[in-house]
C-alpha cells in the first residue's frame, strides 16, 4: 500500500471518508480545493500540498492532544472532569425579556453576544444563521439586529469556521476583534488552530471569545431535509426542540402547532462524526453555554476561562443576565451525561479502531480512558 | 486577392480552397452552400465575400446534409451549384446523397467538394473519404496541385451535368490550406434564370420527377453513368505520366502526395529511374490509362493519404487484366512502407522508396531530431492546447467541474465538436469524458438519462455549442424531452462558429453574405420543445454553479442551461476590455498561502503567470482580455479588477 502524503487525500481517508467529519467547516471555505455543499465537504481540484497543511492540521478528528491543547487554552495540562475546566458554574437568563422569548433557553448566549458588540469588545460574532430554507450557514453578525436573526437552535450541523477561512477574502484580515459561537467540534478545532497559530489566515489574536455550545449530536442537513420535507413544510418551522430527558422527543414547532417525532427517528441522521466525540460542553471554550435541565427559561453557563469570567463579571454588573445557582442535583446529572458521551465515544473509537488502544484521532493517556471507562 | 478577379490569363497566388472557389465561378455557378468545417471553410467564405459582385447566391447552411440539398435543389431549377464540406460534413450528409445518386441531379451540375484531413490537424476524425464516392457510385476526382484545383472545379461541373450526376472533387488539408499559382481563365457573364421545369402537362403522365425509385432500375443507369465517366477519364490532362519509358520502379499516386512523391524522386537523383503515375480521377479508374503505364512494370509502389484506396482498387484492377502474366511486386500501404494512417511527406515516401530499392539517403545530420528537440526544450515554452484568455468556455468548465464536484454524485459531461471540445484536456479541466461527432453530446446523454431504473444516479451534462446546437443537437434534445431522459443540455452560446473562423450562424443574426437577418432563439425554441431553460452568464461563476446545482438536483426530464456570453475573439474587437486586471503583491503571498498556485496551477488561463522570481502570480498585460475571472477564484483576493 502506498502512503499518500497530500493533505487532502488523507483528510478524505481519514476523516471525511471514514465518517469521523462533522462539518466542523475548518478545513474549507479559504481553500479553495476544499468547498462545502448540502451537508457534505467536497473536493473540487486535486491540491499536491502535504499533511501539515491547515485542513488536515485543524481538523478535529485528525489527531489531537488534549494535554497540549488544554495547556495553550488554560495553562495546565487537560483536566479530566467530565464537564472539563470550570471556574464556576451557574443557571442564568437574560434581564432582556424580548431576547428570552426568541431564543432557545433563557437568551444568555444572545445577550453576551450583543453586550460584547455594544460595549466594543468584539467587532464582529461569527455564528450559525437559519435562513428560510433552513439549511444553517456561517454568518457574520455586527450588530444587534443581526445577531437577533440568529437566535434558537436548529440542532443541525453548520460549517461555521468555513466562514472564519473566509474572512481574508472578505477583507477582515487583521485587526478586527471576534466573537465566535461554536459547537464542541468547532471550539476543539478552534483551540488547535490557538496551539499552532494558522498562516496568512485571520489571526487567532483577533478571536477575543469562544462561546462554546453544549451539544450531543448534531444533524446532517442533507439527510435530514429529505426526510423532514416529508413530515411538515420547511417554510412554517419555527423553532426545533429536543426537551430534557426522559422526554425522548424532537419538537417541531411550526406556524400551525408543536409536531413531536420519536428522538430516535430524528438521530438517525445525526452526523457520523459525532459518536466519536467525546466533549459535550466544549470543554475548550472561554464560556460554554446550554440548557437548564428541568428549569425551562434558564441556561447552563460553565465559566471556564479568565476572559469568560471577564465578560460575565461585566454582564452582571451591567445587570444584562439574572443568575441563580446551579442546583446540586442539575450539576450531577450534567456531569453524568457529559460523562455518558465520554464513554459511549471511547467505546465507539475502540470500535471503529479495532483496538482497545487506538483511539484515532484522540490523545488521552491509556491510564485516563481506563477510568473514564469504569 | 478577390478570388473574383477578372483578368484572365494573369497567375493569382491563391490557397487550394480560393482555387476552388474561383474555379467554381469559372463554370458560372450560381449557388454555393455549406457548413463551416476545417479545412473546407475558405471555399464558401470567399466565394461569399464576392458573391454580390458577381450575382451569385452564398449562405453558410445549418448542417453539410441541407447545404446538398439546397445544392441539389438548385441544379433541379436549372443553375449550378456547389456544396464544400469536410469529411465529417460528408457523413452528415450521406443519406441524402445515397438518394440523389438514384434520382439524378437536375440540369445543371452539381459538385461536391470534400476536404480531407489527414493526421486530423483540425479534426475529431482522420477519414479518407475517397471510399464513399466508390461506394455511392459517382465520379471522384482529386488535384494535385492548386492550378489543378482551379481546372478540375470548373471541369466538374461540365463533367456532371453531361453524365447527369454529382460529383465529388476530394481535396486534403495541404492542398486546401497551402498556397501556389493559379493561372486564371474567364469569368462567364450568366445572367441566371431559375425555374423548376416540370415538363407536365395534362398530356404527360410522367413529369419531371427526381426520385430514387425504381432504384434497381436507376442503380443501373448510375453504373451506366459511371462507365461513360470512365471513358472519358482515358484522356484528361488530370492523369499523366513521368519518368523514363521502362522505368525500375513506378509510383502510382494522387493529390498532394504527387507532390511528395515529386519531392522524393527529385531529392534521390532517380528520375531516370522512377517512374510516377498520377492520377487525377480516381473513381472510376481510367483503367486503359493505367494499363498502358503499368505493363512494364515490376515493382508498383502506392503513395496516397490516407486508406489504400488506389492500391486496392488498381491492383484489384491489374489482377484481373487476361493478359497478365506474372504480377508486379506491390508496394505501400499493405506492404508495410507507407502508414494507412496520418499524413505522408517526402520523408515517408523517400523511406519508402530507399527500402524498396535499396538506396541510402541521409538528408541531414543523424543527430538532427534529438538537437532539434533539445533547442526545443530550451527555446519553445511547453504549452498544451487550451482556450484563449478570456474565453467563456473556461469560466463554463470552472462552474461545471465545481457544480459536479458539488452535487457530489459522480456526475460527467458529454462532450461535442468545437472549441470547448478542449475540455478533454487541462483547458476544460478534463470534464469531458465522451467526444464524438457533431450533437452527438446529447444523443449519448439521451441513453444515459434513461438508466435511472438500473440503479443510475449521475447527473449528466451534455455540452454543445450554438452552432453545433442548431446543426445536429435539435432533434436529440426533441428525443429527450418526449422521452423524458435526465440530463441537462448546457448550451456554450458565444454567438460565433469560432472553432473554424467565426462564420455565423442562426443565433448569430447575420448570413454567409452580410445580411442581418431573424435570430432564432435558441431558448425560445427549447422553451417550444417543452424544456426548462435557465440563461447564465459563466463569468458569473457563483450563480452559473449554483444553477447547475438547481437543475441536477431537481432531475426529472431533459433540461437546457445556455451559458451566453459572446467568444472574446468576436467581443474584443468591438469594445475595450471590461477590467483592468492586476495582481495585489502585498495580498498574494505566493506558496505560503496554502492555495497551492490555484491560478496558475488549476484555472491555467494563459493570461495568468507565476512569477518564479518573486513567488507570486503576475497577470500578462500583453495578451490579459480583462475578463476578470481569476478574480473571483482567487482565494485570498488578491487578484484584483477595477472596472474601466
Amino acid at each position: 500500500m502506498t502512503t499518500d502524503t497530500k493533505a487532502w487525500k488523507k483528510l478524505f481517508t481519514e476523516v471525511i471518508d471514514a465518517g469521523l467529519c462533522t462539518l466542523c467547516g475548518v478545513c474549507s471555505g479559504f481553500c479553495p480545493y476544499l468547498a462545502y455543499h448540502k451537508g457534505r465537504i467536497a473536493i473540487l481540484d486535486n491540491c499536491d500540498l502535504a499533511n501539515d497543511s491547515q485542513c488536515y492540521q485543524y481538523c478535529p478528528r485528525t489527531f489531537t492532544d488534549l494535554d497540549a491543547l488544554s495547556r495553550t487554552v488554560f495553562g495546565s495540562p487537560y483536566y479530566h472532569e467530565p464537564v472539563g475546566q470550570a471556574k464556576k458554574i451557574v443557571i442564568a437568563r437574560s434581564s432582556d425579556v424580548r431576547i428570552r422569548t426568541k431564543a432557545q433557553y433563557g437568551g444568555v448566549v444572545t445577550t453576551a453576544l450583543s453586550f460584547a458588540l455594544e460595549k466594543g469588545l468584539v467587532d464582529a460574532v461569527l455564528l450559525a444563521k437559519t435562513p428560510a430554507d433552513k439549511v444553517p450557514q456561517p454568518f457574520l453578525a455586527r450588530d444587534m439586529e443581526s445577531l437577533m436573526q440568529c437566535t434558537g437552535s436548529n440542532y443541525m450541523a453548520c460549517p461555521v469556521l468555513y466562514g472564519y477561512n473566509q474572512f481574508p477574502r472578505e477583507g477582515l484580515i487583521s485587526g478586527g476583534k471576534l466573537a465566535i459561537v461554536a459547537t464542541p467540534c468547532q471550539v476543539l478545532a478552534i483551540s488547535k488552530m490557538k496551539h499552532k497559530p494558522p498562516q496568512n489566515r485571520f489571526s487567532v489574536d483577533g478571536i477575543k471569545m469562544v462561546i462554546g455550545l453544549f451539544c450531543t449530536w448534531a444533524l446532517a442537513p442533507d439527510r435530514f431535509y429529505v426526510f423532514m420535507k416529508e413530515v411538515v413544510d420547511l417554510a412554517d418551522v419555527t423553532k426545533f426542540d429536543v426537551p430534557p430527558p426522559p422526554a425522548n422527543r424532537f419538537d417541531v414547532y411550526t406556524t400551525s402547532g408543536i409536531v413531536s417525532l420519536p428522538l430516535e427517528q430524528v438521530r438517525q441522521f445525526t452526523m457520523p462524526g459525532c459518536a466519536y466525540c467525546t466533549d459535550m460542553t466544549s470543554e475548550f471554550a472561554d464560556i460554554s453555554i446550554g440548557a437548564a435541565e428541568g428549569i425551562e427559561g434558564w441556561n447552563t453557563v460553565i465559566i471556564r476561562t479568565e476572559v469568560g469570567e471577564e465578560l460575565w463579571q461585566a454582564l452582571i454588573s451591567n445587570g444584562k443576565i439574572e443568575v441563580s445557582e446551579l442546583p446540586a442535583q442539575n450539576l450531577d446529572h450534567l456531569k453524568e451525561a457529559a460523562l455518558l458521551k465520554k464513554k459511549r465515544a471511547l467505546n465507539e473509537l475502540r470500535k471503529k479502531s479495532g483496538d482497545p488502544k487506538n483511539l484515532l484521532y484522540l490523545g488521552l493517556s491509556p491510564d485516563w480512558v481506563e477510568k473514564l471507562l469504569i | 486577392m478577390s478570388i473574383a478577379l477578372n483578368a484572365p490569363g494573369t497567375s493569382q497566388l491563391f490557397i487550394g480552397n480560393e482555387a476552388i472557389a474561383r474555379g467554381a465561378l469559372e463554370a458560372g455557378i450560381g449557388f454555393a452552400a455549406a457548413y463551416p468545417g476545417t479545412p473546407s471553410s475558405e471555399i464558401i467564405g470567399s466565394l461569399a465575400q464576392v458573391a454580390k459582385d458577381v450575382g451569385i447566391y452564398v449562405e453558410w447552411s445549418v448542417n453539410e446534409k441541407v447545404a446538398v440539398e439546397a445544392a441539389a435543389g438548385v441544379s433541379f431549377a436549372g443553375i449550378r451549384a456547389l456544396a464544400a464540406m469536410k469529411q465529417n460534413g460528408v457523413n452528415v450528409a450521406c443519406d441524402f446523397l445515397s438518394n440523389l445518386v438514384m434520382s439524378g441531379i437536375g440540369k445543371r451540375g452539381l459538385v461536391l467538394i470534400v476536404c480531407d484531413d489527414p493526421s486530423a490537424i483540425s479534426s475529431s476524425n482522420e477519414q479518407d473519404t475517397r471510399p464513399v464516392a466508390k461506394w455511392l457510385d459517382i465520379p471522384l476526382v482529386e488535384p494535385g496541385d492548386f492550378q489543378e484545383a482551379k481546372d478540375m472545379t470548373r471541369w466538374l461541373f461540365d463533367l456532371s451535368e453531361e453524365l447527369g450526376t454529382i460529383c465529388m472533387l476530394r481535396s486534403v488539408t495541404r492542398i486546401a490550406h497551402a498556397r501556389g499559382n493559379v493561372k486564371l481563365g474567364e469569368l462567364p457573364q450568366i445572367r441566371h434564370k431559375a425555374f423548376f421545369d416540370q415538363v407536365h402537362d395534362l398530356s404527360n403522365l410522367m413529369p419531371t420527377r427526381y426520385i430514387p425509385v425504381p432504384s434497381p432500375v436507376r442503380h443501373l443507369f448510375q453504373h451506366m453513368r459511371l462507365n461513360r465517366a470512365k471513358e472519358k477519364f482515358e484522356t484528361v490532362p488530370f492523369n499523366r505520366y513521368v519518368g523514363p519509358r521502362n522505368p525500375e520502379l513506378l509510383i502510382v499516386t494522387c493529390g498532394s502526395c504527387w507532390l511528395y512523391s515529386l519531392d522524393a524522386v527529385k531529392a534521390l537523383k532517380i528520375d531516370d529511374r522512377v517512374g510516377i503515375l498520377k492520377l487525377g480521377t480516381l473513381w472510376p479508374l481510367p483503367e486503359k490509362f493505367i494499363q498502358d503505364h503499368v505493363a512494364n512494370a515490376e515493382k508498383i509502389l502506392f503513395v496516397e493519404e490516407i486508406d489504400p484506396f488506389l492500391e486496392q482498387n488498381v491492383v484489384e484492377f491489374i489482377a484481373s487484366l487476361p493478359s497478365i502474366g506474372r504480377l508486379p511486386a506491390f508496394y505501400g500501404k499493405r506492404s508495410g512502407h507507407l502508414n494507412a494512417y496520418g499524413e505522408l511527406n517526402p520523408d515517408t515516401v523517400i523511406k519508402a522508396i530507399c527500402s524498396i530499392m535499396n538506396l541510402t539517403y541521409q538528408p541531414r545530420p543523424v543527430d538532427f531530431s534529438s538537437r532539434a528537440e533539445s533547442f526545443k526544450k530550451s527555446h519553445v515554452p511547453e504549452r498544451s492546447m487550451t482556450f484563449c484568455p478570456g474565453c467563456p468556455h473556461r469560466a463554463t468548465f470552472w462552474a461545471i467541474k465545481n457544480a459536479l464536484k458539488l452535487d457530489g454524485r459522480n456526475g460527467f459531461v458529454t462532450g461535442d465538436i468545437g472549441c470547448y471540445s478542449m475540455a478533454i484536456g487541462p483547458a476544460g479541466f478534463m470534464q469531458v469524458r465522451t467526444m464524438h461527432c457533431m450533437g452527438a453530446g446529447a444523443g449519448i446523454a439521451n441513453g444515459l438519462g434513461k438508466l435511472g431504473q438500473f440503479g443510475f444516479d449521475q447527473p449528466v451534462l451534455a455540452v454543445v455549442g450554438d452552432s453545433t446546437f442548431y446543426h445536429a443537437t435539435i432533434p436529440a434534445l426533441v428525443n429527450g424531452i418526449y422521452n423524458k431522459s435526465n440530463f441537462i443540455l448546457v448550451i456554450l452560446d458565444n454567438s460565433a462558429t469560432a472553432m473554424t473562423g467565426f462564420q455565423p450562424h442562426p443565433g448569430t443574426g447575420m448570413t454567409a453574405m452580410g445580411e442581418p437577418t431573424d435570430v432564432v432563439s435558441m431558448e425560445a425554441l427549447c422553451r417550444a420543445l417543452g424544456a426548462k431553460v435557465e440563461v447564465c452568464d459563466p463569468f458569473d461563476l457563483k450563480s452559473t454553479t449554483a444553477t447547475l446545482l438547481d437543475m441536477m438536483a431537481q432531475g426529472g426530464g431533459a433540461k437546457v442551461v445556455i451559458m451566453r456570453r459572446e467568444c472574446e475573439l468576436v467581443r474584443s474587437k468591438k469594445q475595450q476590455a471590461p477590467y483592468r486586471v492586476c495582481v495585489d503583491e502585498k495580498k498574494c503571498i505566493g506558496e505560503s498561502c496554502g492555495c497551492d498556485r490555484l491560478c496558475t496551477r488549476v484555472f491555467l488561463c494563459p493570461g495568468l503567470i507565476w512569477d518564479k522570481k518573486a513567488g507570486k502570480a503576475k497577470i500578462d498585460d500583453v495578451i490579459c482580455t480583462g475578463c476578470g475571472v481569476c478574480a473571483d477564484i482567487c482565494p485570498r483576493g488578491a487578484i484584483v479588477k477595477e472596472a474601466r
